[in-house]
């Protein structure tokens, strides 16, 4: 079909004389032009007012342009010659139109086809309607390779906004190439994405090259090669020249005589020499290579064992820059090659990166930290403190003994983690405002830092627990509203609590005492002692002390405590845990220890068996460091869910999970939840969905086949299949190293580049110290009366700023 | 070792020393701290606190006995600034200059004087409060003559002896004499020449004369100043030209408390300013009633070759205000420091850690060691080397006792809020800029925070802190003046740009990361202008009008990304979900889940803050979900959608 256009356009030549090829025509020349069957682009105006003028200047730009591709720019002056349908209506004026004849193709509204580049690019696209293909989604793409796939090769153009520069050297190219390649042209950011750019959201124009009809099996991808060079006529051309030019060139040459297509395009040449023996070798490396380089670098490979080789042995390879001489070096990887190029050679491409960094720089104002930035955003927020007692270094000290129970938050204004917390610590104190005995108090340490020093407060934010005659207690848990309001409350419970008899001991274990803190945690743990001389106890207590707002326990050291442990494979001393009434307790032998060791024992078996694994009890149970046996269940607690869970409790308790850490996520409770399995396995399945994650071993994570029923027999065979190495992993859980989230800001770069010497050492032979200039400065001669100028130099020293 | 050995010898030493307070007695001390100033009163402070055997020796009968005749004109100029708005004890040292550090919340200077600038009297009074109420041990009324080394059991120590011969025998000897000797120039005629330190301070005295002052420091503009009301004409002559305190930023060049001459000069009011080298005058005496001619004649003074010569006409007085030495002649040759290479000789020279070059076991303090830091920061004045003092005694802890210089012990992830702690209220590294600094060494997950380290010494950090290096590297932090190209008080003075902070001209917190310690060598090299060697990579802070480091933007990200850059570690903070998330969803999760939520200390925040990340697009939503499963996509998809018929609306219309 181009062909066609240049046909007409070496016609139009010839019989186009006048200097300028915006053509003007008289309703008799519009009328013979309805009938030639050509192109044109016409606009029909009546006057000329300013913008009116600026767009006949460019439509006098794009006659000149299009007349290359057989397209005549028409305009028709209405007032003078009244064409009908044309010259009459709203319409006129504001629009342009093209014909094929007498067809009209397409009309344009003057605002879209604003200037030569919007003309041309417009205008071509209509003509090539047919060829251009026009996708959006990555799988209208993929239809389209596939049809192309042995047959043609594709061009592929992202253009963000249409009728700019780089839509009409897209267009420019496709009238051109049309018949060689498919072009296909697209717009949104899916297609970015699915061509593996990393950010799709810049309005940056691409091309990629999609060698689609050498690909050997048509279930092959086509493999894709994107042009590095900004979009415009010359760098299409000479890219699609590259892509035509053969992968890997071979001579028999030195390498400054070997002539290939890429030294007259400007790129540079990879020359590789090869060696009889390991040709083969040799021949793979340099695919490789040329794959990796393909569009940048051409690579040649040159036999030794011909005659006009010259090159000395020592080198195994050279590379030749446009306009230089041949360089020559000793390939050790085809990595370092690669890097080689890629960082040092194709600078110039690294320049365009610095431009847009410095784009990216303005990026740097905004915060990329959510505390930060959701601190940040409630900075005009004056926080409400008054149920909080602002702490000064006067008030202090009689404020922490006034209280049965004083909370101290130590904090930094400044320090956006304290002040997300404040947020919570004023909520708790709204909670237990009018609460006898429990007081809660700040302390600003940017104010009063003698007083966080005195504490040795060294982590912010703290929270310490003050009571009267006893040292401070380190607040270690969650720090949110749940968790702290929950610590605060237990804190009240004398801990341990002493029993005095086995009527008390039930009613410690089934609740009855301290009901009303059930709901804050329904675990109770008892000490069981022979007598109050056992040594265990003293420890004990301790143990309690420490755990005192974590955990409620009781203590019953007395001759009947025995009765509590008859019948159980334990002795006394003895540890019962009650996890809620009505459940059977659990009893564990308590060996002497010291309190430490026994707060961590207890911890230990506080632990649920079958936890629902929250925000907030996660790290408790991750400690144990076992594989994740996980189960989803959805918001609504279905049967399904239930069934599921009662499944697994019944494996649990056949002792068959012991190596696992069985749990379960309510994604009602817990919505992050979703994004856990999203990440896993890159979609939320119907739930209940079984998830077995080896956080510390493995990377992999598999999925329970929902099309099996969750049953226990099921689970343990699916079990048995994944450890078998017989199931498939459904997803991986990455091991990326949280590296800096942003490229580093190099101050050191920048003073080398805007001061060169500012920064740099000084070389050795120099004197030390600028104690040399005072000398000079001192024997001034006399009279001289100038104050000292700046010096505009950063690298000469201020006369005061020497050492 | 040596420790033990030090302690056999103060016990032998002790006992020969009892009993014995005539001629030839002996006294021995672990440390001598010689002279009562504001220097060794300091360092007598921190001895008492940590117990050791010192004594300071005080040759007169009260502490700080320079200020009962300096400045002559009886007022001081470090800054009194008793309300700073700010209730930081640490904060408000950086604007309270006289004061000395100790435990005491009330032992300071204010409690004295209220004055701006105080009267001179007032520092003596205060000094001495100082000493009763910590109960510092002085022994006034010993004039010590002559300090000569010895070898105590194979280390060299100082013998020194008063002027009734008590012999004072010292495993330590710590230098705090002050500048006593007046900065005197030979030239001919300088016998007629009045010196500061013996003027009259009585304004009258001068009246109608004509009065040539040597020198252009803030004792010469002292002068100037109290007899500008009386004398008729007043010049002054010195080589270099007058050096503004508020254009250099060193506190020991002109201050604007002194320089009222400025302007009767620049308004030509008879008063001006002469650059010219000391040695090259003369000056003669021109007797009134036509005596006898001497050897000048009118061939003779440079009046007669240019007739506009500046300095032709006769003065009344000459005054001689050019400063002070250190006194080096009690110094025996065995144990007399080197003359700095500095400060044109005036001070002994001594090493980065304030020990006498080549006189192991004597510490140079106070104003005496400035050479250090001369012209550049403030170690000859009392607000900086307070705190050098500080440091060297824990040099001395170290080295003596082997006590290590204190650490504080960080996890990585509270390392930006210490440092923006101490960026905001350190006092030591805020008045010793350039020369104090903080040192963090890099311990992995963790690091040990070191204060106000002489900077120059950080090539023999690990033998002088005591603290083991690692091969993680380690932060610098100083704060420093800046380029100082622009006009002090013109347009552009200021940055705002974080970006430029390298820019910034005003006293601004800098961060040096290096792999491995700099090297002597390295240091000796440093780029001119420069505290340290040139690190891996530098961050500096832009520079504040408020001195508050501490907004999120402009301050806190910049610095984060830093300490990013050097730890090459995520250092963002997340909410306990994102850690929850990231905990079940990365093996390694981010730092600050690692130290905060898996320790159970994640910061749970609440939904109004949520809300606000998840507007932000920083943390992930699920709330939002309608239909389990499809929604980001869908809603990706209509995103994309949009666009699509956005740009073919161009073609049909």
């Amino acid at each position: 079909m181009c062909i066609v256009y240049l046909i007409a356009f070496l016609f139009s030549l010839t019989s186009e004389q006048c200097s300028s090829k915006l053509i003007e025509d008289s309703s008799q020349s519009f009328m013979e032009r309805m009938h030639t069957g050509k192109t044109s682009f016409i606009y029909f105006g009546n006057h000329v007012n300013p913008t009116i003028k600026l767009f006949m200047e460019q439509l006098e730009m794009s006659a000149d342009a299009l007349q290359d591709y057989g397209i005549s720019v028409v305009k028709v002056n209405c007032s003078e010659d009244a064409i009908a349908n044309y010259c009459t209506g709203e319409k006129l004026m504001t629009k342009a139109y093209l014909f094929r004849g007498s067809e009209v193709l397409r009309s344009f509204d003057i605002d879209t086809v604003f200037d030569v580049n919007a003309i041309v690019s417009h205008v071509l696209f209509s003509v090539l309607f047919n060829e251009v293909r026009y996708v959006h989604t990555p799988a209208e793409l993929l239809r389209v390779e596939s049809a192309a796939k042995q047959n043609s090769d594709i061009v592929v153009g992202h253009i963000p906004v249409l009728g700019l520069p780089e839509h009409r050297a897209l267009m420019e190219a496709a009238f051109v190439y049309g018949t060689k390649y498919q072009f296909v042209q697209t717009t949104g950011t899916l297609v970015l994405k699915h061509m593996g750019v990393v950010d799709p959201s810049s309005s940056q124009a691409w091309l990629w090259f999609l060698h689609c009809k050498g690909v050997s099996r048509r279930s092959d991808p086509c493999p894709s090669i994107p042009m590095r060079k900004p979009l415009n006529t010359i760098n299409i051309h000479t890219f699609l020249q590259l892509m035509e030019a053969p992968l890997v060139t071979e001579a028999v040459l030195d390498p400054s005589d070997v002539d290939v297509v890429h030294m007259h395009l400007g790129v540079p040449v990879l020359y590789l020499f090869s060696q009889l023996q390991t040709q083969q070798l040799d021949w793979a490396t340099a695919q490789t290579l040329a794959l990796q380089l393909r569009g940048e670098v051409g690579v040649v490979v040159i036999h030794r064992d011909g005659p006009n080789v010259k090159t000395s042995l020592k080198y195994n390879a050279a590379y030749r820059l446009p306009q230089e001489d041949v360089k020559y070096f000793t390939l050790n990887s085809a990595e370092g090659v690669v890097k080689l190029f890629k960082e040092e050679l194709l600078q110039e491409h690294k320049f365009e990166d610095e431009e847009e960094d410095e784009e990216h720089w303005s990026d740097l104002d905004i915060l990329d930290d959510e505390v930060s930035e959701s601190v940040y955003r409630d900075r005009d927020l004056m926080l409400d403190l008054e149920s909080v007692i602002e702490l000064t270094s006067d008030t202090f000290q009689i404020t922490v003994t006034q209280n049965d129970i004083t909370v101290v938050l130590f904090y930094f204004k400044w320090d956006a983690v304290c002040m997300a917390f404040i947020q919570s610590y004023i909520e708790v104190a709204d909670a237990l405002e009018g609460m006898n005995g429990v007081k809660l108090a700040a302390v600003n340490c940017g104010e009063w830092t003698d007083i966080c020093s005195d504490h040795n407060v060294t982590s912010f934010p703290t929270v310490l627990i003050y009571r009267p005659m006893a040292a401070a207690q380190l607040y270690k848990g969650m720090l949110g509203t749940k968790s702290l309001h929950r610590f605060i409350l237990l804190s009240l419970v004398s801990n341990p609590y002493l029993l005095s008899s086995s009527a008390e001991v039930m009613s410690f274990l089934e609740g009855d005492l301290y009901s009303k803190h059930m709901y804050l945690t329904p675990v109770r743990v008892l000490g069981l002692f022979s007598s109050t001389h056992d040594m265990g106890v003293t420890s004990f207590e301790e143990a309690a002390r420490l755990l005192r707002g974590e955990t409620i326990l009781g203590l019953f050291a007395h001759k009947e405590a025995e009765q509590w442990v008859e019948g159980l494979s334990v002795n006394l001393p003895a540890l019962l845990v009650s996890r809620s009434p009505g459940v059977p307790y659990e009893v564990y032998s308590l060996p002497s220890s010291s309190p430490t060791d026994l707060v961590s024992l207890i911890k230990q078996v506080e632990l649920d068996r079958f936890p629902e694994l929250t925000v907030e009890n996660l790290p408790w149970y991750l400690e144990l460091g076992k594989p994740l046996l996980l189960l989803f269940i959805g918001k609504e607690d279905s049967t399904e869910s239930m069934k599921a869970l009662a499944e697994i409790k019944q494996l649990l308790s056949s002792g068959q999970l012991d190596s696992f850490l069985p749990c379960w996520i309510h994604l009602g409770r817990t919505p992050v939840g979703r994004s856990i399995l999203e990440k896993y396995l890159g979609f939320v399945p119907p739930l209940p969905v079984l998830v077995m994650s080896r956080l510390k071993t493995g990377e992999e994570v598999f999925l329970f086949p929902p099309e099996r029923p969750l049953m226990a027999k099921n689970i343990l065979q699916w079990i048995h299949d994944v450890e078998n190495g017989q199931e498939q992993p459904a997803g991986l859980i990455p091991d990326g190293k949280w590296g800096p989230p942003v490229p580093f800001f190099d101050f050191l770069a920048i003073m080398d580049q805007e001061a060169p010497t500012y920064a740099a050492q000084r070389a050795p032979k120099m004197k030390t110290g600028g104690r040399e200039d005072h000398r000079e400065q001192k024997h001034g001669t006399p009279n001289q009366r100038q104050t000292p100028h700046p010096s505009p130099n950063p690298q000469a020293p201020r006369q005061h700023s020497e050492l | 070792m040596s420790v033990i050995l030090l302690c056999v010898l103060s016990l032998v030493l002790a006992g020969s020393g009892t009993g014995l307070h005539g001629r030839n007695a002996s006294v021995s001390h672990e440390y001598c701290v010689l002279g009562a100033g504001p220097a060794g009163l300091q360092m007598g402070y921190f001895l008492s606190r940590s117990q050791r055997d010192y004594i300071i020796l005080e040759r007169n009968a009260g502490p700080g006995s320079f200020f009962q005749i300096y400045p002559r004109h009886r007022k001081l100029i470090s800054i009194n600034k008793i309300y700073t708005g700010r209730r930081n004890k640490e904060f408000n040292l950086r604007h309270d200059w006289n004061s000395l550090l100790s435990d005491r919340p009330n032992l300071l200077f204010k409690r004295i004087s209220q004055e701006l600038y105080p009267n001179a009297d007032d520092f003596p009074r205060y000094l001495s409060t100082f000493v009763k109420e910590l109960g510092l041990k002085v022994k006034y009324g010993a004039d010590i003559g002559r300090i000569k080394a010895s070898d105590f059991n194979g280390n060299q120590g100082y013998i020194l002896t008063d002027q009734n011969g008590v012999s004072y025998q010292c495993s330590v000897l710590l230098v705090s004499t002050g500048l006593w000797v007046p900065q005197q120039v030979d030239f001919l005629g300088s016998d007629l020449v009045e010196g500061y330190e013996s003027i009259p301070t009585d304004p009258e005295e001068f009246k109608d004369q004509a009065v040539l002052i040597l020198g252009k420091g803030n004792s010469a503009f002292e002068t100037a100043q109290s007899i500008l009301g009386r004398a008729s004409r007043i010049h002054l002559y010195s080589p270099s030209p007058v050096r503004l305190a508020w254009q250099t930023h060193y506190v020991g060049d002109l201050r604007a408390v002194n320089n009222e001459l400025l302007d009767t000069y620049q308004l030509k009011s008879l008063d001006g300013l002469v650059e010219g080298r000391l040695e090259d005058i003369a000056i003669v005496r021109r007797e009134k009633d036509g005596g006898k001619r001497r050897t000048v004649t009118g061939q003779n003074l440079p009046g007669f070759h240019t007739d506009n010569f500046s300095l032709r006409q006769p003065y009344d007085r000459v005054v001689r205000c050019l400063g002070f030495r250190f006194n080096f002649s009690i110094f025996d040759g065995s144990a007399r420091p080197p003359q700095s290479s500095g400060a044109r000789g005036r001070l002994p020279g001594i090493t980065a850690w304030y020990e006498g070059r080549g006189m192991p076991n004597m510490f140079v303090l106070g104003t005496a060691a400035h050479s250090r830091d001369y012209r550049m920061s403030a170690g000859g004045f009392v607000h900086g080397f307070r705190y050098t003092v500080r440091a060297v005694h824990k040099i001395l802890e170290q080295r003596y006792h082997n006590i290590a210089w204190p650490a504080t012990k960080l996890p990585i992830s509270q390392l930006q809020s210490w440092i923006l702690r101490r960026v905001n209220e350190a006092s030591g590294l805020y008045q010793m800029f350039g020369v104090l600094g903080d040192i963090i060494l890099l311990r992995g997950s963790y690091c040990e925070y070191l204060e106000e380290f002489p900077l120059q010494a950080v090539p023999q950090l690990s033998a002088l802190s005591g603290q083991p290096l690692t091969d993680h590297g380690l932060l610098v932090l100083v704060m420093q003046y800046g380029l100082n190209r622009t006009d002090t008080l013109g347009p552009g003075r200021a940055e705002s740009e974080w970006t430029k902070a390298w820019r910034s001209n005003f006293l601004h917190p800098v961060l040096y990361y290096y792999n491995t310690l700099p090297t002597d060598k390295d240091m000796r090299q440093r780029p001119v202008g420069w505290p340290l060697p040139r690190p891996e990579s530098v961050h500096h802070m832009v520079e504040d009008f408020l001195t508050e480091w501490d907004q999120p933007i402009s301050h806190s990200q910049p610095l984060r990304r830093f300490l990013e850059h050097c730890l090459q570690t995520d250092l963002r903070a997340f909410y306990a979900e994102s850690c929850f998330l990231l905990s079940l969803t990365s093996r390694t999760p981010p730092l600050f889940c690692r130290q905060g939520y898996l320790r159970k200390q994640g910061i749970v925040g609440n939904s109004h803050l949520w809300q606000h990340a998840r507007e932000a697009g920083l943390m992930a939503d699920h709330h939002g979900h309608i239909t389990p499963g499809h929604d980001t996509s869908v809603s990706e998809y209509l995103k994309h959608a949009d666009a699509a018929v956005v740009s073919t609306m161009n073609f049909d219309l």
